[in-house]
């Protein structure tokens, strides 16, 4: 048989039982058996005495025929007298010689009496001296052996009682757990042989099998999260990064068949350059979109102020947005004290204002705000009044290397939105894509400092919470 | 200069040994970080270029500790295939005093060198800079260009600034986001030429020569030479 933890748990009570009953049964045993010995023995010395009178009052003939008297009254075996003379010769009483183990010393013995032929009886006797004769007054134990026999076997039976109940109880537990160890020990070998979308059975109540299943299903999702996000990022890796490899490859073949002059040459080596760069450039974008997915970075939070952030980025990005007449507005109310990853918010605010800029029109208008929301988290909002996402777009955007109708044409590789919303989702809170009619309104909420004092607000899950999409209020933006 | 290269890739070595030579500089290599230790404490450089990941049981960052434990101030350049930001900066809390990620630009390798070796000769932050006949008061922050006043937005005078610093060197766009804007990661769009050419307006556009150039495949420059 296995080792199970249910049965040995449940042996281990029995044992205990067991102690328990035998530490209960020994003093009521010992204390029973010496009072029981001292009446008896109490008893045995009133007879003697009672015999000793007789012999007083009617010499010894007297005695004798008392004791002949009451030998013939008793019920056999109950009670045993002996009188015998100086030398151990019997002279009346119910028995046949001197026991020969028992000395003709007065006194109290415990001993074995051939009693009328029924063979060796253990037997209670009190010897006593009655002028020269000797005295012999027993009780056997057989009375008494019965209660004894009882006793024993009462406690052997509570014993066995125990032992089965207690065996049973803990083969029936093992069989109990065993069969919902055995089918998580299913479920998660189904997992280990690459089906991850298994879970553990749960049921309603919440024992502490069905509580440990319910986190190690927790953990299961986000495992599942997160190697759907590797399985996504090496699909993608292998889909976009052919692209660019495929005409650096031709750039180069080509180069190598035609063999043109060396200006040309030098024109093509360094579009070659270009293009490593490029892909080295998504690789880049790549790692780091695996890194904030793996949760690595949140070692890096620091308290800052969301404004501050926001103005920078807006400061950084000015003279392009002037360079392409559009016009760059920032607000924002005070300070507000946040909790993030400096280099990883500003690349993310940085990729909000350029998708902002590559899409807002000509004399268009982007907003930057911060706004410190009821419980202090910052709301970055990133507004443009470009041709804005379509709904149906909406949850496309947020994915790696996907690249609306609108953005053909303009450089990117596609992966700026994932990479906001890998941020908001490392800082537990979601990216929000609203209408703007026209134009997009991208939302990001950062929580508050928690040690700033302001807020008093749970940081929200990190539950991912890919798109939320607003009720298209008016129609969607071409 | 002379300059310690520490890298195990054959290749990567001869590349960089070669564009070294050409710009100049006398190299010496080691392959491994015991050689790269044991030159690196018995002989004087300029600038050492360390490789993190080595090959043996002495590793990139290990020996830039034990040189500043033994008081070397010679400045390192920390190359390294990983590039994420905590990489970096562990890089950097190790001692070293600059970081590139593999793969790199030589140009962008060239251009943080000879910022490393300008730094470790002293800066005198209070001094004033002066390119031709460009001016620059950091205590003041007046600037001048001949006998006009150019007036800058803090981020341009900082920039001018880093710009100066380094005048007669290359300095490369990453360079400029990291130590002007603070900036760790690649904004994708040519910002800072946006950011540089608004400058270029402010101290070159009304000016006979030029004295802020690009620098093809590489960066900027602000120079008075030809």
């Amino acid at each position: 048989m296995m080792r199970s933890s249910a049965l040995s748990l449940a042996l281990g009570y029995v044992a205990l039982g067991i102690i328990a009953l035998i530490l209960f049964a020994a003093p009521l045993w010992y204390a029973w058996q010496v009072t029981i010995a001292e009446s008896r023995q109490e008893n045995l010395q009133m007879d003697a005495q009672r015999l000793s009178d007789v012999y007083r009052r009617d010499g010894a003939d007297g005695l004798k025929s008392y004791m002949d008297t009451r030998v013939g009254m008793q019920i056999v075996g109950e009670r045993i007298l002996l009188l015998t003379d100086a030398a151990g010769r019997p002279l009346a009483g119910n028995l046949a010689a001197w026991p020969p183990k028992l000395p003709l010393a007065p006194g109290n013995y415990d001993t074995e009496i051939d009693l009328a032929g029924r063979g060796n009886q253990s037997a209670l006797v009190h010897v006593a001296s009655i002028g020269s004769y000797h005295l012999l007054v027993g009780r056997d134990n057989l009375l008494f052996k019965p209660l004894q026999t009882r006793f024993w076997y009462g406690l052997s039976a509570a014993i066995a009682v125990l032992s089965i109940a207690g065996v049973l109880i803990g083969l029936i537990t093992r069989q109990a757990l065993l069969s919902r160890v055995d089918s998580i020990r299913r479920t998660v070998s189904a997992i280990i042989h690459g089906d991850l979308q298994h879970r553990l059975p749960t049921q309603v109540n919440d024992d502490e099998l069905n509580t440990l299943s319910r986190t190690i299903n927790g953990m299961l999702d986000q495992i599942e999260l997160l190697v759907h996000g590797v399985r996504n990022v090496s699909n993608s890796i292998a889909h976009d990064l052919r692209t660019p490899l495929a005409e650096l490859r031709s750039r180069l073949e080509e180069l190598s068949l035609i063999r043109p002059s060396p200006e040309e040459t030098y024109a093509e080596i360094d579009g070659a350059v270009a293009d490593v760069d490029r892909v080295i450039r998504i690789f880049d974008a790549l790692l780091r979109l695996a890194e904030i997915d793996a949760g690595m970075r949140r070692s890096g939070f620091v308290s800052l102020d969301a404004s501050d952030l926001a103005a920078s980025a807006v400061e950084f990005y000015e003279p392009a947005a002037e360079l392409k007449d559009i016009e760059l507005r920032y607000s924002a109310a005070g300070p507000v004290l946040v909790s993030g990853d400096p280099v990883l918010l500003a690349q993310a605010l940085g990729n909000l204002i350029d998708n902002a800029l590559k899409y807002a029109p000509k004399k268009g208008l982007i907003q930057v705000a911060v706004r410190r929301l009821e419980d202090g988290s910052a709301e970055v909002s990133v507004c443009d009044n470009g041709p804005g996402i379509s709904d149906a777009e909406k949850g496309k955007v947020v994915q790696r290397f996907y690249r609306g109708d609108a953005s053909r044409g303009t450089p990117g590789v596609g992966l700026g939105l994932s990479l906001v919303q890998a941020v908001a989702k490392l800082h537990g809170s979601s990216l929000e894509l609203q209408d703007e009619a026209p134009g997009l309104r991208v939302v990001l909420v950062i929580p508050a400092d928690a040690n700033a004092g302001i807020a008093t607000r749970v940081v929200p899950s990190a539950e991912p919470t890919p798109v939320k999409i607003a009720p298209a209020t008016l129609a969607p933006s071409p | 200069m002379k300059i310690l290269l520490v890298e195990d890739n054959e290749r990567v070595s001869q590349f960089v040994i070669k564009g070294l030579q050409e710009a100049g500089h006398t190299t010496d290599h080691a392959s491994n970080g015991r050689d790269g230790m044991f030159l690196a404490a018995s002989e004087p450089y300029d600038v050492i270029i360390m490789d993190r990941m080595l090959p043996g049981d002495i590793d990139g960052l290990a020996i830039v500790e034990v040189l500043r434990k033994t008081g070397k101030r010679t400045p390192i350049l920390i190359l390294s295939a990983l590039s994420e930001v905590d990489d970096r900066i562990r890089g950097l809390r190790s001692g070293g005093d600059d970081y590139l990620a593999k793969p790199f630009a030589f140009g962008e390798l060239l251009a943080r060198l000879d910022a490393l070796h300008r730094r470790a000769h002293g800066v005198d932050k209070e001094r004033p800079l002066t390119v031709g006949d460009l001016h620059m008061d950091p205590l003041t922050r007046k600037v001048t260009r001949g006998d006009r006043h150019i007036s800058l937005q803090p981020r341009e005078f900082k920039l001018l600034e880093y710009l100066m610093r380094h005048a007669g060197q290359v300095v490369t766009r990453t360079m400029l986001l990291e130590n002007v804007w603070d900036y760790h990661f690649d904004p994708q769009t040519n910002v800072v030429d946006v950011h540089i050419s608004k400058l270029r307006q402010k101290i070159d556009a009304e000016f006979e020569r030029p004295l802020l150039r690009t620098v093809r495949n590489a960066g900027y420059s602000v120079t008075a030479d030809d």
